[in-house]
């Protein structure tokens, strides 16, 4: 307000530098929250955030959990004297990108009828989950069908009420990031579906049929991995039932 | 920074909604969920509608088939939106807005019964222990009738349709009659033993209102259904 008085009291030139100046100096503080609040976020798991980019992944600090260290401390004296560029860790390490346990989850969720191992889940892997539902939106753009805000928001939605019901349900609590890990890769089939439906139609009886497999096959793998994550027992077909239901509105997304 | 956040978002999470009271009717299993869905279906071969009670505290829905829990409302509730989806799309019909349409329009009506028992319950001045949550769940049982009509309308055609439906409403009818009266009467049956002739009146306005509000259930299971069978 006080800036406006100035404007009329000075010159044209003095008063647009000083709103510029103001205004560069606001759109700086704005970069330092911003860039303050970043880094924290980006290590709190974000539920059902399928489609962030891989940018704000990479400003997470390295925890080391995933990979046993590939160079000991041996390398590491040996290369002291060039410090910097050569000490960091590998490119993927640092993502916490682990190609070997992308594709051991994969095949668990391949096969639902191998029991699960329950600590594959502690790791709360949010890029699988983005490959597939990209992979999803792209085979529903091959089919014409342009829905990826769709996916976004289902699965955004989705993961927020899992989230909420297995807490309720549960006695031990889960994290957004592992609920949201676990349907991401678990929508593996629904992309074989909507893959299919590029080359026939799913609109007669086959393709029901197909459809309500899929999503039978996404929902026994999803709750297997969550019954085996949480102990619950005898709730399997509980924890089943919402996820059918979840990958229901995908199906229906993809057949219709 | 992001944990304290995440400290204030728990804090007012457990003002807004009592978390606590929520585990307690999420604490079921499989058996009781399949029973529930047979009683609601099935209601008149049950015999004992008493809900057990547990030092004052009713007992979870895990033991007692006749406590009233959240997880078949819920879940019947987004079934129906997907049944109602899958009714639309086979009559191409379907566009993904339509699916956000009716889920508001469904929960707007569930908001409004909800609200008209709440006033109607306020104006008659019963007192009972029926929560919110216990009216809500009991407003979402019959969307299972719902759902089983809209099914059997998809599969047989518009007279599967009328005969399930028909039949779900008779038998949400007598489920709410039956299950009702234990909640109301455990009130009245701790002042009956002070005097019963006075309260006769209220007991009946009692029964009346149970009845009003298990015989609007039928006209809304035919108004959310109706016009995705055509």
């Amino acid at each position: 307000m006080s800036n406006f008085e100035q404007f009329h009291s000075d010159f044209y030139q003095s008063s647009y530098t000083i709103d510029n100046q103001e205004g560069y100096n606001s759109y700086g503080c704005n970069e330092n929250l911003c860039g303050s609040r970043k880094n924290p976020t980006g290590e709190r798991p974000r539920a059902g955030a399928f489609v962030t980019s891989e940018i704000l992944l990479s400003s997470q600090s390295y925890t080391g959990q995933i990979l046993q260290p590939t160079y000991s401390p041996d390398t590491l004296s040996h290369l002291s004297y060039t410090n910097g560029f050569d000490e960091e860790p590998p490119l993927l390490e640092e993502l916490g990108i682990n190609f070997d346990h992308i594709w051991q989850k994969t095949l668990t969720v391949l096969n639902p009828m191998k029991p699960a191992d329950g600590s594959i889940m502690n790791e709360t892997d949010l890029t699988g989950p983005m490959v597939f539902c990209l992979a999803l939106g792209a085979t529903l753009l091959l089919a014409g069908k342009v829905h990826f805000g769709y996916v976004y928001g289902m699965s955004a939605i989705g993961c927020l009420a899992m989230h909420a019901l297995l807490n309720l349900m549960s006695v031990t609590g889960v994290s957004h990031g592992c609920v949201a890990s676990v349907l991401g890769y678990c929508l593996l089939p629904m992309v074989i579906l909507s893959g299919s439906a590029v080359v026939i139609s799913l609109q007669g009886i086959l393709g029901t049929l197909l459809a309500l497999f899929v999503v039978g096959w996404c929902s026994l793998s999803a709750s297997k991995i969550f019954t085996s994550a949480l102990a619950m027992e005898g709730q399997q077909l509980l924890i089943a039932y919402p996820c059918a239901l979840l990958y229901g509105l995908f199906a229906l997304l993809t057949v219709f | 920074m992001a944990s304290q956040g995440r400290d204030i978002v728990d804090r007012n999470i457990d003002r807004l909604v009592p978390v606590g009271r929520l585990k307690y009717y999420f604490a079921v299993d499989t058996v009781y969920v399949g029973r529930k869905l047979g009683l609601l279906v099935f209601p008149f071969m049950h015999q004992d509608w008493q809900v057990r009670y547990q030092q004052d505290a009713p007992v979870a829905p895990r033991f007692d088939v006749n406590a009233p829990d959240l997880y078949i409302p819920v879940m019947a509730f987004i079934t129906y939106v997907l049944v109602a989806g899958l009714a639309l799309g086979t009559q191409n019909r379907f566009s993904p807005d339509s699916l956000g349409l009716q889920a508001s329009s469904a929960l707007a009506w569930l908001i409004v019964e909800v609200l008209a028992i709440l006033l109607s319950l306020y104006l008659v001045t019963v007192n009972t222990d029926l929560t919110t949550i216990d009216l809500i769940a009991f407003s979402g049982y019959k969307y299972v009738g719902m759902i089983v009509g809209l099914v059997s309308g998809l599969l047989f055609g518009k007279t599967g349709y009328y005969v399930v439906l028909g039949w779900c409403c008779i038998s949400i009818f007598v489920f709410m009659v039956r299950d009702r009266q234990t909640l109301r009467l455990k009130i009245l049956s701790e002042a009956a033993a002070e005097g019963v002739l006075v309260r006769g009146a209220k007991n009946q306005l009692r029964m009346y209102l149970t009845m009003a509000i298990a015989a609007v259930q039928p006209l809304f299971m035919y108004w959310l259904t109706y016009h995705l069978i055509r």
